[in-house]
């Protein structure tokens, strides 16, 4: 009999030993990705995420995507840019595999804890640890002349326990772009950046963009760190490639109030503000109650920020290297390098909850045995495996398990419930909750 | 990205003269000792990643058929890149594509060929991906279909090797090309001379095509490899300047010494400069003639087999010329004969650039509409 875990070994890469697989922590269009543990000496038991990119479905070989990120992290070396370690090649179906340093936490979920299960803010030092290290980063790119266009709480990773605890890194470079001398339009490449963090200018149409797309985001993103809402939850417009996403826009000018020509000059030439003059200039929203939403006061450093990144006018708006300036982070408390220890030394720890963890998958993202043929042995071998794996589960949870819970999302693609509850793994219903990691990968949204 | 000095060019492709030889020496040791052990030198990358060499039951039919076929020299190998250095020239001019892809395409090139010799993994194939690639990184995106289709290639073997010259390059995508540097430096040039004059501006636009001329002739040597981009457009404007002395560098580079804080003096760039242009000079000459000899040898030390199957095409071609019907006049090739199907041999079709450019006429008139948006062209001094 052939010994199908010997015929498995030969077609896996050789770097797979290098790691010790726990399990999948992200879905998208383009792939998958995992953690995994480092099996290297000098690395052993270093916590990795592995973005799998499957080859591009219209028969062209790596994704842009995928290009785009390795170009770009390749070059990049920033305290608050997240690490590409590695990349790994499988021959065997023509994928990429790209090692990032683990982050155990991003916004999405952070905001998402405070919203549902603490039911409290954010307090105000973690707000401005991250909102100041968010901008040193981006900082850092737009001088190198990178815009990162996908900017979103789910993209900004914050590390977990360990010598860079509390530390932010922007991460996911899957849209993001050198735009010192493009050979071609920026607008190319389609619409970009999530509906809820678009930037006024892309809604209305513009063709040249700089790197205020991305401080816009950053702007929604501290009104969401306030809030622990999205500050513009509009409804996307999925007819043709680039519809004019007007609730989005109304979603907007509701709060800030109509823009103008006076305070955006180059409004007048963005060819949805001409095309949709009726629906656009018809309503008119004349008191803006952006302090009201975010709660602070309206002479406070924080509103003064946020409204500066809020600007309408692009060329208006304040840059990365501004906002560092702003009194804002010189006022108490002052930002720090981890944004996640308490506000004030009589304060308790918030613990978020780890990301959760699929164990039932396998590195190349099937959960059955990959053999047609119903014998038993190669099942029985996974399972051994993965019971492997599940062995060094409960040692990780001691370690970095502070009080929040242990959650497994709801998923649909989690096969193999047995392995997981042999564990004793609770079991913690989770609604709605489709972005359910940091290293999800982009939505269908998005076209290339 | 706009900083060389923290780039992975400037850190790990740049290198020194020694390391380049002693790289160039290895990789071409490795495939004379794969000749001798296989019979063969192709190199297949397998689905686990190992590399596969050929079977033994090829390599012993081959050796029943003739000697075992002769590898090429280190000498003989900078001919065959250099020749297919120029060829991705050609590729990309006929599909207009703007010289910063080209630059890309053959830096890539280069630095593959560091760790590989072209007796392992086939250099016609290699220079097609290298393009393909290019074009990703820089946004410029032509799918492996179009390409094909232009260069009457099967998308496929742009696409085989794309995993392969990725790992190559070691994922490190960025290049700085000279061109943008010698932009750069225009700009900043003619702005200098704005108050002299139409012909001060004229006589600077003038100068920068010579140099781009220079440029395209030093990106066909090892200099893109040994120097860094803003010298390399230094050296291509000095030299183009020589005859003419039409612009008044040496004060121009005083200054932008001066301006920049570089820490560089003006001896040192100017030995910078000399070496360049030996590099350039001692670059070997290719000729048609000596290639296709050299391309002859390469394919039957990739595929021993060949050895067989050229000697009988040689008697069938001999045969061929007594028929009167041959001596008819020669017709355009067909798709299948194509000079890169067949390599070299049938090169001279791909020499004359109207007739090259009239078989891409298609994908011309598909190229014609992108148009390059004005770069905002900032300064890059880059020692």
């Amino acid at each position: 009999m052939v010994d199908p875990g010997n015929q498995r070994q030969r077609t896996r890469p050789a770097w797979l030993n290098q790691y010790e697989l726990v399990g999948k922590i992200g879905e998208g269009t383009y792939g998958l990705v995992y953690l995994a543990r480092s099996k290297l000496p000098h690395h052993r038991g270093v916590r990795i995420a592995i973005k799998k990119f499957k080859q591009s479905k219209e028969g062209d070989g790596v994704s842009p995507t995928a290009i785009r990120e390795i170009m770009l992290l390749r070059e990049c070396v920033h305290e608050n840019i997240v690490k590409l370690v590695d990349v790994h090649i499988n021959y065997g179906d023509m994928s990429l595999y790209l090692a990032f340093d683990y982050a155990e936490h991003d916004l999405y979920e952070i905001i998402r804890h405070h919203r549902e299960k603490l039911s409290s803010p954010i307090n105000q030092y973690t707000v401005k640890s991250l909102l100041w290290q968010i901008l040193n980063g981006l900082n850092y790119l737009h001088s190198n002349w990178i815009i990162h266009r996908d900017l979103k709480p789910s993209n900004i990773l914050v590390m977990g326990e360990g010598e860079e605890q509390g530390v932010v890194k922007i991460g996911d470079f899957g849209l993001a772009r050198v735009h010192q001398a493009p050979l071609k339009p920026l607008c190319d490449n389609g619409v970009v950046v999530t509906i809820w963090y678009r930037a006024p200018e892309l809604l209305l149409g513009a063709k040249h963009y700089t790197s205020a797309v991305d401080m816009w985001a950053v702007g929604c993103i501290f009104a969401e760190l306030l809030t622990l809402k999205p500050l513009f939850q509009g409804i996307e417009d999925k007819n043709g490639p680039n519809p004019f996403q007007a609730d989005q826009l109304e979603k907007i000018f509701k709060t800030l109030g109509h823009p103008t020509p006076d305070r955006w000059p180059t409004l007048l030439n963005l060819p949805f503000w001409q095309a949709n003059r009726n629906f656009i200039q018809g309503k008119k929203y004349e008191n803006p109650g952006l302090y009201s939403i975010v709660q602070q006061p309206a002479k406070s450093p924080a509103f003064d920020l946020l409204s500066k990144m809020l600007e309408y006018d692009p060329a208006k708006r304040i840059s990365a290297a501004q906002a560092l300036d702003h009194h804002y982070f010189r006022t108490e408390p002052l930002p720090g390098r981890n944004a996640l220890v308490p506000g004030s030394p009589g304060e308790k720890a918030v613990g978020y909850p780890n990301r959760p963890v699929d164990y039932s998958t396998d590195f190349d993202g099937s959960t059955a045995p990959p053999q047609s043929n119903s014998n038993l042995a190669p099942l029985q071998q996974q399972q051994m495996q993965r019971n492997e794996h599940m062995m060094q589960v409960p040692q990780m949870h001691q370690q970095l398990h502070m009080q929040g819970m242990q959650r497994i999302p709801q998923n649909s693609n989690m096969g193999n419930y047995g392995v997981g509850n042999q564990q004793g793994r609770r079991k913690e219903p989770d609604s709605g909750n489709q972005n359910y990691s940091g290293y999800q990968l982009p939505n269908k949204s998005r076209r290339m | 990205m706009a900083d060389f000095s923290t780039s992975s060019h400037c850190h790990h492709w740049i290198l020194q003269r020694q390391t380049l030889v002693d790289k160039l020496r290895a990789s071409n040791q490795r495939a004379q000792e794969a000749l001798k052990k296989y019979g063969a030198t192709r190199v297949e990358v397998q689905a686990d990643g190992s590399l596969a060499y050929p079977e033994n039951a090829e390599v012993e039919a081959a050796a029943r058929k003739g000697p075992t076929p002769e590898h090429l020299t280190v000498q003989e190998e900078v001919m065959i890149r250099k020749f297919y250095e120029g060829k991705i020239q050609q590729v990309c001019t006929a599909f207009l594509f703007p010289n910063k892809i080209q630059a890309t395409a053959i830096l890539y090139f280069k630095r593959f060929y560091l760790n590989w010799s072209v007796m392992e993994h086939d250099p016609k194939h290699i220079m097609l991906t290298c393009i393909y690639i290019s074009c990703k990184v820089e946004e410029f995106h032509v799918s492996a279909e179009e390409l094909g289709k232009g260069i009457q290639q099967d998308p496929q073997v742009v696409l085989k090797n794309e995993l392969t010259v990725l790992q190559g390059l070691e994922f490190e995508l960025i290049v700085y090309a000279p061109y943008r540097s010698l932009d750069g430096y225009a700009f900043d040039l003619e702005n200098a001379v704005q108050g002299m004059g139409a012909v001060a501006v004229k006589n600077v636009q003038e100068l920068r095509e010579q140099a781009v001329f220079e440029v395209d002739i030093m990106m066909l040597t090892d200099v893109p490899l040994l120097f860094p981009p803003g010298q390399i457009a230094m050296a291509a404007l000095r030299k183009a300047n020589r005859e003419n002395r039409k612009v008044d560098l040496e004060r121009y580079m005083q200054g932008l010494l001066g301006r920049t804080g570089a820490k560089h003096t003006m001896s040192e760039l100017e030995s910078a400069m000399d070496a360049i242009e030996i590099a350039m000079n001692e670059s070997v000459h290719v000729e048609e003639e000596g290639v296709r000899r050299i391309d002859r040898k390469l394919k039957i030390c990739r595929n021993p087999q060949l050895q067989d199957e050229t000697k009988k095409r040689e008697r069938k071609g001999k045969q061929k010329q007594k028929k009167p019907q041959d001596a008819a006049p020669p017709t355009y090739p067909k798709p299948a004969d194509s000079a890169i199907n067949h390599g070299i041999e049938e090169s001279d079709n791909f020499t004359t650039p109207q007739v090259h450019m009239l078989r891409w006429e298609g994908m011309l008139s598909l190229l014609m509409s992108v148009k390059e948006i004005g770069a905002k062209t900032v300064l890059a001094i880059q020692y």
